[in-house]
């Protein structure tokens, strides 16, 4: 199947799941009931759980795994690893410790301060791995595991601040933490959407130098790419992505990784086909795992993060099994 | 030589020895320190000192040497195994697989001993990071173990943080435990670390020799006749048993597997016959020491001493990727 | 005649512009304007709904965590079967909220401040602290409960009844309780969590007239309302009288019997350990709760 095809099927995909998730829920709403809320007709209506619960959380859950999805993708191509993510370059711990930072030493701060302070500590955790990997600038080896260190010590100061602050297990941090998009709505998705697509044209338009930077240092300097500098360009591109998305909506540990791998093995590793497959896949995974996390054992709502990890990890330990000898290019 | 031997051990035996003495003079009761253990150790031993000695102190900071020498031991054996000096049981999501085992049996007590459904998670976990990695074709490409481990801990994590959502006193005991605790550990705990760790520190100790060959890499240990495929998965089997034991006791603890191997190289060298046991007992001295801390700190609070561990280790481990040589 | 049939079309129009006559409640997230007779509450903690159960108003939701024994036979008696679960007190369904169409919402502050602006768009929303709040604060949120429902003087008259029961339980506490130190716990598999004299029923057992064991030198400074404690620390704060509720079966005190440390607890030794519904004592936090808990406490006093 043609490569356009593919993607224009996953569009349709994602609008099908967007759509699902309207209906679907700890409330199931008929999808006449959701027509006449929707398009203000006459009949019954379901006004807030559809307009402003399900539908911006639909788009903020799309939105957010796009972002996600790029940002790995990003991720991969510049490290020439696929087994990277925004993960590794600590984003995600950073975002965690700067919330739960923020809530539990300032807790008179309001709660629409948060996805500030997780931008902030997801930002000031990538850009430290950037300054580290800077001093001794060796290979992108070694930026995975400075990232991988990073991380694994803002997680140790998170578990610690879990631990001893009273109240802290009880309160919205631990949820976020999971990945959830329990009470998001239009407020965070007006804070994400301009900047969110701001920067996806961006890494759109920068597609051709992701082609250059994957064929390897030598190629690319060959060709007239100051590889130094769009690493960072790139990797500031993706740090922002993650971060955003972890700002409002949690760790989502799984879909930066996953995303890029089943977009590769549908449209293959041309950035201007990989990167809106990618993103899509990354907005169909996470629409439908918030949407599925809400009708397991409702009125109990299970995160969308741990659903995605649940149902990434098969297809990527399958993808990874069959790619076992593949050499790296 | 001798001079260099005899100071190794001196040292060795001195943190050891701190790690006792802090470990045991710390605890939830500030009345009972140093010196009442003292007396009790040594003295006609009456009253709270003694009993507290007796069936909290000492079964708890026995555990802590135990599970430092088991982690330890068990970093060791995945250091080498892999090629990679930054490999340890929670980096390779080890720790993490063991930690689901255990979730399973809180949440499905009977199916099987949490012992042994947490050797068998861990079991699991490191198998898909080794395939991951390239492990099953001989050849291990230290990155994607590093990058294969932390995508197996963070699926391990995910179930593991999906309980905080279920009922809350699961997710408090659950929350309480992850993070690796050994406040409550009493002469039963130490029983069955002590059956299953020390018959599998022993059989470690025994694949020695093995472990040597497979640090002359690949080319060099396959022109002596040796297969790395079979010291791999003994490797791989017993460094899940020692890391399952200990997590079933108490929780994931990181980064023991990491350091004590390290300091350990640092004193004695390369050969494993040697830096087996020195990894074990620099271990038990590391984990000592935290144990003490972990009491201390917060007195009279207690901080979980697997939250101390990582925030002694993670900066460890950064220190190391800083400085560690290329990795291929 | 047209003219006019606008003008009445206008000033009905007018009319049902102008909002239904509300209260002003105060609460811990500023004010809100609460209509003046609420009939669909929704309440997303059990001390909320012991508070409606004493003046006998049923909500229509409760956040119940998915087990409807949550809400003890206590208030069903009262309020009847008939509330939609909303889920859990942590993460309630905003969706099954919104399909009950209330017209008050009444949150907690520590779990739902965060989620106040959307609550309140489904509904005027109040926000009290049940979790950290001792007893004293437990009635305050009783009385602007009374006052949000529409029922202050009732309320009013419910707590003064209730005051009166509970100075009936502290004399006749008096004389057995002088000067012993009474300690409060729930305990699961893996823990032993201790209420602090400015929890709940920490603040309870000093109203009776019991001393607070978590205090002075021998105890160190705890400054949180729930303390997680091992063995040890247990055996320095050494109450007189100690009462727990498990959450399971065994619990930790269960394992900690044969211990030699745990039989020389003076309450241990003079056989004051009692125990009691950890749900009850420990999650319910309101006024027919905190009546349950004398009476439940005269019969353990009976005992020493």
């Amino acid at each position: 199947m043609r490569p356009g095809t593919l993607i224009a099927l996953l569009g349709l995909a994602l609008a099908a799941t967007l759509c699902w998730s309207l209906m679907v829920g700890a409330v199931p709403v008929r999808i006449g009931v959701v027509l006449n809320t929707l398009f203000g007709l006459d009949g019954p209506r379901q006004d807030f759980i559809i307009t402003r619960s399900r539908l911006p959380r639909g788009l903020l859950a799309a939105l957010t795994g796009g972002a996600l999805a790029l940002s790995g993708a990003i991720i991969q191509t510049i490290l020439r690893n696929d087994l990277a993510s925004p993960k590794i370059i600590g984003i995600n711990a950073g975002a965690a410790l700067g919330v739960l930072t923020a809530s539990l030493l300032l807790p008179k701060l309001s709660a629409s301060y948060l996805p500030l302070a997780a931008a902030v500590g997801a930002a000031l955790a990538a850009g430290l791995v950037f300054l580290l990997f800077e001093l001794r600038a060796v290979s992108s080896a070694r930026l995975i595991l400075i990232g991988v260190a990073l991380g694994l010590f803002f997680e140790a100061i998170v578990d610690f601040l879990l631990i001893t602050v009273p109240g802290a297990a009880v309160s919205g941090p631990l949820i976020w933490l999971t990945g959830s998009l329990w009470e998001r709505g239009w407020p965070e998705l007006s804070l994400i959407w301009l900047p969110l697509t701001v920067l996806f044209a961006i890494t759109g338009l920068l597609s051709y130098r992701l082609d250059l930077l994957r064929l390897g240092r030598a190629q690319a300097v060959g060709l007239g790419v100051r590889v130094r500098r769009e690493r960072l360009v790139l990797l500031t591109l993706a740090t922002m992505l993650a971060a955003l998305s972890v700002s409002v909506v949690g760790v989502m540990g799984f879909v930066g990784l996953m995303a890029p791998h089943l977009a590769r093995a549908l449209v293959g590793w041309r950035h201007r086909l990989l990167l809106p497959a990618a993103g899509l896949i990354g907005a169909i995974l996470v629409t439908f795992a918030d949407a599925t996390g809400r009708i397991i054992a409702p009125p109990a709502e299970i995160s969308a993060g741990i659903l995605t990890a649940f149902i990434g990890a098969p297809f990527f330990i399958v993808i990874l099994w069959r790619n076992r000898r593949e050499v790296q290019p | 030589m001798m001079v260099q031997r005899l100071s190794i051990s001196a040292l060795t035996g001195t943190i050891i020895l701190a790690g006792a003495v802090f470990s045991l003079a710390t605890g939830g009761r500030a009345d009972v320190g140093a010196a009442e253990i003292w007396q009790a150790l040594t003295g006609p031993g009456q009253g709270v000192a003694l009993t507290i000695l007796q069936d909290i102190r000492l079964p708890r900071s026995l555990a802590a040497g135990l599970l430092g020498m088991t982690l330890g031991v068990s970093g060791l054996i995945l250091q080498t195994i892999t090629l990679n000096p930054l490999a340890s049981p929670a980096i390779l999501g080890i720790n993490q697989g063991a930690a689901v085992g255990m979730i399973g049996a809180l949440i499905w007590p009977g199916l099987l001993a949490p012992e042994w459904l947490s050797i068998a998670a861990a079991l699991v976990a490191g198998f898909v990071t080794f395939a991951i990695s390239g492990g099953l074709a001989g050849r291990i490409d230290p990155m994607r173990l590093v990058l294969g481990g932390v995508a197996v801990g963070t699926f391990a994590y995910a179930a593991v943080r999906f309980t905080f959502t279920l009922d809350d006193v699961l997710a408090q005991q659950v929350l309480r435990w992850t993070v690796g605790d050994i406040a409550d550990l009493r002469w039963s705990a130490v029983v069955r670390l002590a059956a299953i760790g020390l018959p599998a520190l022993a059989l470690s100790f025994a694949l020695a020799h093995r472990l040597n060959l497979m640090a002359l890499g690949p080319v060099g240990s396959q022109s002596l006749g040796h297969d790395p495929r079979l010291t791999l998965i003994l490797g791989l089997i017993l460094a899940a048993v020692l890391c399952g034991v200990s997590v079933s006791v108490a929780g994931p603890i990181a980064f023991i597997g990491l350091i004590a191997p390290h300091i350990a190289r640092r004193l004695i060298g390369g050969d494993h016959r040697g830096l087996m046991p020195t990894t074990a007992l620099c271990g038990a001295g590391v984990m000592l020491l935290a144990d003490g801390f972990s009491k201390w700190l917060l007195a009279p609070l207690e901080a979980p001493v697997g939250v101390i561990s990582a925030l002694i280790g993670a900066p460890w481990f950064l220190w190391l990727t800083l400085r560690a040589k290329e990795l291929h | 005649m047209h003219r006019l049939f606008v003008c009445l079309i206008g000033f009905a129009l007018a009319l049902a512009a102008v909002p239904a006559a509300a209260v002003e409640v105060t609460h811990a997230m500023g004010k809100t304007q609460v209509p003046d007779d609420p009939r669909r509450i929704v309440v997303l903690e059990l001390s909320f709904v012991d508070a409606l159960a004493a003046v006998s108003v049923a909500p229509v939701g409760i956040a119940d965590d998915s087990d409807r024994d949550r809400v003890v036979a206590a208030y069903t008696d009262i309020i009847g079967q008939d509330w939609v679960s909303v889920g859990s007190r942590k993460t309630p369904s905003l969706e099954r909220i919104a399909a009950l169409a209330p017209d008050l919402i009444i949150a907690d502050k520590t779990r739902h401040a965060g989620a106040y602006d959307t609550l309140s768009s489904i509904a005027p929303t109040i926000v009290l602290d049940s979790l950290t709040g001792d007893y004293h604060e437990a009635l305050a949120q009783a009385a602007v409960i009374g006052k949000a429902i529409g029922k202050p003087e009732e309320m009013a008259r419910r707590i003064a009844t209730h005051t009166a029961r509970m100075h009936g339980y502290a004399e006749t506490f008096r004389v057995k309780a002088e000067g012993l130190t009474a300690q409060f716990g729930v305990a699961n598999t893996t823990g032993l969590w201790l209420h602090s004299p400015n929890s709940y029923v920490g603040s309870l057992l000093r109203l009776f007239g019991f001393d607070a064991s978590m205090t002075g030198a021998n105890a160190g400074d705890y400054a949180a309302t729930y303390v997680p404690v091992s063995l040890e620390q247990l055996s320095a704060i050494d109450p007189d009288i100690l009462i727990v509720g498990r959450y399971t079966d065994p619990a930790i005190t269960d394992t900690w019997a044969d211990e030699t440390l745990f039989q020389g607890l003076a309450a241990v030794r003079a056989d004051h350990v009692f125990a009691v519904d950890a749900h009850e004592w420990s999650r319910l936090r309101g006024i027919i709760a905190a009546e349950r808990l004398g009476a439940r406490l005269a019969e353990i006093m009976t005992a020493l």
